[in-house]
C-alpha cells in the first residue's frame, strides 16, 4: 500500500510571551517583554497508509492539535516536512489542501447567517466541482447523515450535532482522499456521535479515504481507529492497532482462580501476585501460556471452583499510555 | 444586623475595587495598543493643530476666538476624548448575542456597577497611558494648554465629570438597544459620528451658524466637549456659565431616567424569555 | 497564459458567490440596513456642512474655493466608500489572528489574501458612495469641470490608485497583529488620520509633514496630488493626466509591499487554541 501521508523529522515550537503577576507585573510588561520558547512538537515521524483510519491521541496539550494542523496547511512546521500524496504540504498548499477535508469540533466553517446550503454552495465553486458530482454526493450524504432536511436551516439556528453534521459534508463535498477530524465528537449527544462514527466508517468503506482523528473518547477509540497513534509531549509515544499496544503496554493478564481449600498450587509459567484464601491471583504473559491451558494445568493439580479473568482496560492502557511507564 | 448590612456593603464595594483592579491590569498588558493609541491621537491631534493655523493664517480672530484659544481648544479636546472612552455598548450587545446576559444578570452583583466599575478602571489607566503622554506630546509641539484662570480650571473638572456620566449614559442606553435590535454595528456608528459631529470635538461649534447653535444647545451633545471646553478656554461670561452647567446637570438626570426605565424594561425581558 | 486565464476566472466565479453572499446576509439582518443607510450619509453630510460653516467663517481654505474643496471632498469620500467595500476587513486583521479565523482560508485553495478581504464584501460601503457622488458632482458644477469621456476615465483611474492606497494602508497597518497578537482595531484612527489629510488640502500643512505624505505614507495621493492635477489648483509640478497615472501606480506599489507585509506576516501566524 502506498503512503497518503508521510511526516518527516518534524518539530514546532511556539513564541509565548511571559507576563508578570497583578499591576506590578503589568507594568513591568510594558516596558520589557520576557519571550519563552515553548516546543509543542519535536522529531515526530510517522507515515500513514492509503485507507487507513487513524486515531491520534494524546493528554491535552500534547500536541495533536498542532500536529494535526501542520498535516493541513494551518501551521508551518518550524523543521522537517511534511507530504501529502507525496506534495509538500508547505510548498504545494493549495494543491495539498484541494485533496484534504478538515473539521474542528469546536470550530465551524459554515457561515453562521445563512443557510446551510449556501455555504455548500460556496464550496463547490471553491473548489471547482462540478454540478453532477456535488448533487451525487449530497446525495451519498444525505443517505448517511440525512442532511437534505437541513440544508434550508440557518446555521445559526443548529444544534451542536446538526451543526457537526454540515460541516462533515462540507469537508466531503470535493471527496478529498485525506479528511482530518480534530475532535469531532466533543460535546455531541448519543445519536449524534453515533451518526458521526458511521458517517466515518462508511466513507472509509465506500470511498477508501484516510481519517485521521484527535480524540478523548475512547468509544471513538474502540470502535473506529484501525490503528493508534500515541502522542505526549509532543513525542511519539506509541504507534500500533488497539491489541499490539494493549500487547505491549499490558502484556499480561491475572486469573483469578476459586479452590475449595486454602492449599493453592504453583505453576511454572505464571507468578502468584496475592492470595485470600482460598483465592489465587495468578499473573501471566500472554505470550507465554493461554488462560485456557494455565486453567487446565491447574486443574489438574486442584479441583476449581470458579476462574475469571481480569485483564488492563482500554482506559487503563491509554492512562499509562500518557503517564508513561 | 446592622453590622452584617456594612459587612456586605462593604464586600460588595470590593467587588467592584476587584473589577476596577483586573480591569487595568488587562489595559496594561497590551504594550502595542498602548504605544499605537498614543502615536494615533497624537498624529490625529497635530493634524488638528496644523489645520486650525493654516485656516488662522492671515485672520487674527474668528468669533472672538484667536488662533492661541484654537491651539489650546486642539490639545484639551484630545485629553477629554481619552476620558470620554467607554466600550460598554459593545460590552452589552456582545453579551446579548452571546445569550450571557441572564446569566450577568442574576449574578448577586449590579452588572451595570461591575461595567461602570470597569470604565472608570479603564480611563484611570488611560489618564497615565495615553492622556498624559498626549499632553507631553502636545505642550512641546502646541503649546502648553493653560487655562483661563484657577477659577476656569475647577469649573472644567466639574463640568468634566458630568460629560463622563452623560458619556457613558448615552453609551448604556444605546447598549440596552441590542436587546431589541440583533445588528448593533451600525447604531454605534451613528451615535459615534453624531457625537464626533455635533459635540464640538473636532470643530468647535462657535463657527456653526447661529440658529443651527442654538438646536445644539438642547441635545446632550455639546455638553460632551464644547462646555468644558468654553470653560477651560474661559469663553464663556457668568449667564451663559449657569445655563450651560445647569443644561449639563439636567441632561445628567434625564439620561440617568432614562437608563433605569431601559434598564427596568430589559431586566423584565430577560426574565420572560427566561435566558 | 491560458492557466493564468483560468485561475482569473475562478476567481471571479469564486467572487461573484460571495458578493451574493453578503447581499444575503444583509437582508438576514433589516435592522442593520436601516443603520447604515442612516450612519454613513449622516457622517459625510454632516461633514461636509461643517466645511461650508468653516469656508463661511475663514473665506477659503488655503486658497481653495468652496467649489474645489466639495471635487476634493467628494472625490475622498468616494475612494474612502470603495475602500470600504472591498478593504474594510483589513481593519479587523487583529480579530481574524486573536481569533484564529485564518485557519479556515488555509486551509481552502485559494489566495489566503484573496478569502480575506473578500470574504465578507461589505456592501454597506455603498451608502458612503452616495453622499460622496452627491457632493463631488456637486463639486463639479460649482467647478465646470466637464463630463467628458477623458475626465470621467481620469477620475476613474483615480479612485482606483486611490482605493488601492487606503487598502494598502489599512492592510499594512492590520497585518502589524501578526507581530503583536492583538485585536486593537486602528480602524477608527486610521481613518479620523485619512479625513484630515484626504478631505482637506495637504498644502496647509507643514512641508514636512507634506513630504512624509507624499512619499513616505502616499495620502497625499489619495485625493489631493491628483485633484490639485485635475483642477489646476495648485502648482504641483506635474499635468493633470500625469497626476492621475501616478496615483495608480502608488496605488499598485502601496498593495505590493501590503502583500508582501502580509505574508511575511502570516507565516508567523500560529492559529488560535493548543
Amino acid at each position: 500500500m502506498e503512503n497518503m501521508i508521510e511526516i518527516k523529522n518534524i518539530s514546532k515550537s511556539y513564541h509565548v510571551v511571559k507576563k508578570g503577576e497583578g499591576i506590578k507585573g503589568a507594568l513591568k510588561g510594558l516596558v520589557k517583554k520576557e519571550v519563552k520558547v515553548i516546543p509543542a512538537v519535536s522529531n515526530l515521524n510517522f507515515n500513514i497508509k492509503k485507507g487507513e483510519i487513524v486515531g491520534f491521541i494524546g493528554p491535552n496539550g500534547a500536541g495533536k492539535s498542532t500536529t494535526i494542523k501542520m498535516m493541513s496547511g494551518i501551521l508551518t512546521p518550524s523543521s522537517g516536512e511534511i507530504l501529502i500524496g507525496g506534495k509538500n504540504v508547505k510548498t504545494h498548499r493549495k494543491e495539498v489542501v484541494q485533496n484534504i477535508g478538515v473539521v474542528f469540533g469546536q470550530r465551524s466553517q459554515l457561515n453562521w447567517d445563512l443557510r446551510l446550503g449556501e455555504s455548500f454552495e460556496l464550496l463547490r465553486h471553491i473548489y471547482r466541482i462540478d454540478k453532477t458530482s456535488f448533487d451525487e454526493m449530497i446525495d451519498t450524504m444525505d443517505e448517511i447523515l440525512g442532511i437534505k432536511e437541513l440544508q434550508d436551516k440557518p446555521v445559526r439556528q443548529m444544534s451542536l450535532g446538526q451543526r457537526v453534521k454540515g460541516d462533515l459534508v462540507a469537508a466531503m463535498l470535493h471527496s478529498p482522499d485525506v479528511l482530518f477530524l480534530d475532535e469531532p465528537t466533543i460535546g455531541l449527544d448519543i445519536s449524534s456521535k453515533y451518526a458521526l462514527r458511521k458517517f466515518v466508517k462508511e466513507i472509509n468503506e465506500k470511498r477508501g479515504t484516510t481519517i485521521i482523528l484527535t480524540t478523548h473518547d475512547l468509544g471513538d477509540i474502540e470502535q473506529l481507529c484501525s490503528r493508534l497513534i500515541i502522542i505526549n509531549n509532543g513525542k511519539l509515544v506509541e504507534d500500533g492497532n488497539l491489541e499490539e499496544i494493549v500487547d505491549d503496554i499490558a502484556p499480561y493478564k491475572t486469573l483469578v482462580v476459586e479452590y475449595y481449600d486454602e492449599q493453592i498450587p504453583q505453576h511454572e509459567k505464571c507468578e502468584i501476585i496475592s492470595t485470600e484464601g482460598n483465592v489465587a491471583k495468578y499473573r501471566f504473559f500472554k505470550k507465554e501460556i493461554t488462560a485456557a491451558k494455565l486453567i487446565e494445568d491447574l486443574g489438574k493439580q486442584k479441583a476449581i471452583k470458579d476462574v475469571s479473568i481480569e485483564e488492563a482496560s482500554i482506559d487503563d492502557i491509554i492512562r499509562i499510555a500518557y503517564e508513561g511507564r | 444586623m446592622k453590622e452584617c448590612v456594612k459587612n456586605q456593603k462593604n464586600e460588595k464595594f470590593n467587588t467592584y475595587l476587584q473589577v476596577y483592579k483586573m480591569q487595568i491590569i488587562r489595559s496594561l498588558t497590551y504594550k502595542f495598543d498602548v504605544y499605537g493609541n498614543i502615536i494615533m491621537q497624537s498624529i490625529i491631534m497635530l493634524a488638528s493643530a496644523f489645520f486650525w493655523k493654516a485656516l488662522y493664517a492671515g485672520n487674527d480672530s474668528v468669533q472672538g476666538v484667536g488662533v492661541s484659544d484654537m491651539m489650546v481648544y486642539t490639545v484639551v479636546s484630545s485629553m477629554i476624548s481619552v476620558v470620554l472612552t467607554t466600550n460598554v455598548e459593545r460590552r452589552i450587545s456582545n453579551s446579548v448575542s452571546k445569550g450571557t446576559i441572564a446569566i450577568d444578570m442574576m449574578r448577586p452583583v449590579d452588572i451595570y456597577k461591575v461595567f461602570f466599575a470597569e470604565n472608570l478602571a479603564g480611563v484611570t489607566t488611560l489618564i497615565f497611558q495615553n492622556l498624559l503622554p498626549i499632553l507631553l506630546i502636545g505642550s512641546i509641539f502646541i503649546g502648553v494648554p493653560v487655562p483661563a484662570s484657577k477659577e476656569a480650571f475647577l469649573l472644567f473638572v466639574l463640568s468634566l465629570f458630568m460629560s463622563f456620566c452623560i458619556n457613558w449614559f448615552i453609551a448604556v442606553i444605546f447598549g440596552m438597544f441590542s436587546f431589541k435590535v440583533i445588528e448593533m454595528d451600525a447604531l454605534i456608528q451613528v451615535k459615534k459620528h453624531l457625537i464626533r459631529l455635533l459635540s464640538g470635538s473636532i470643530i468647535p461649534v462657535w463657527f456653526f451658524p447661529e440658529s443651527i447653535k442654538n438646536i445644539l444647545s438642547f441635545l446632550p451633545f455639546v455638553y460632551l466637549y464644547q462646555l468644558p471646553l468654553d470653560i477651560y478656554i474661559g469663553k464663556y461670561d457668568s449667564a451663559s456659565l449657569t445655563k450651560g452647567l445647569i443644561m449639563q446637570a439636567l441632561w445628567v438626570v434625564v439620561l440617568y431616567l432614562m437608563f433605569r426605565f431601559f434598564k427596568k424594561k430589559a431586566e423584565d425581558k430577560v426574565m420572560i424569555q427566561g435566558g | 497564459m491560458k492557466n493564468l486565464f483560468k485561475e482569473l476566472l475562478h476567481y471571479i466565479d469564486v467572487t461573484l458567490v460571495y458578493i451574493k453572499m453578503a447581499f444575503l446576509s444583509i437582508i438576514e439582518y433589516p435592522s442593520a440596513i436601516i443603520g447604515w443607510l442612516l450612519s454613513n450619509p449622516i457622517q459625510f453630510i454632516v461633514g461636509f456642512a461643517t466645511i461650508k460653516f468653516v469656508v463661511a467663517e475663514f473665506g477659503s481654505i488655503n486658497g481653495w474655493s468652496y467649489g474645489q474643496l466639495a471635487f476634493l471632498y467628494g472625490l475622498a469620500v468616494i475612494s474612502h466608500a470603495l475602500s470600504m467595500i472591498f478593504f474594510i476587513q483589513g481593519w479587523f486583521l487583529g480579530f481574524y489572528v486573536i481569533e484564529g479565523e485564518f485557519d479556515r482560508f488555509l486551509t481552502r485553495p485559494l489566495g489566503v489574501v484573496y478569502q480575506f478581504l473578500f470574504n465578507q464584501i461589505n456592501i454597506f460601503g455603498i451608502t458612503d458612495l452616495i453622499p460622496g457622488i452627491i457632493v463631488f458632482v456637486y463639486g463639479c458644477v460649482k467647478v465646470g469641470f466637464s463630463p467628458s469621456p477623458a475626465n470621467i476615465g481620469l477620475i476613474i483611474v483615480m479612485l482606483i490608485g486611490a482605493t488601492l492606497i487606503r487598502g494598502g494602508i489599512y492592510v499594512i497597518l492590520g497585518s502589524s497583529a501578526f507581530w503583536t497578537r492583538s485585536a486593537n482595531d486602528f480602524g477608527q484612527y486610521t481613518q479620523e488620520i485619512f479625513d484630515k489629510t484626504t478631505m482637506y488640502p495637504l498644502s496647509m500643512y507643514p512641508e514636512s509633514l507634506q513630504f512624509i505624505l507624499t512619499y513616505i505614507i502616499p495620502i497625499g495621493w489619495v485625493s489631493f496630488y491628483p485633484v490639485s492635477g485635475l483642477l489646476g489648483v495648485e502648482e504641483i509640478g506635474i499635468g493633470s493626466a500625469m497626476s492621475v497615472w501616478i496615483t495608480l501606480l502608488v496605488g499598485i506599489v502601496v498593495m505590493c509591499v501590503a502583500g508582501f507585509v502580509f505574508s511575511r506576516g502570516i507565516k508567523r501566524y500560529e492559529s488560535a487554541g493548543s
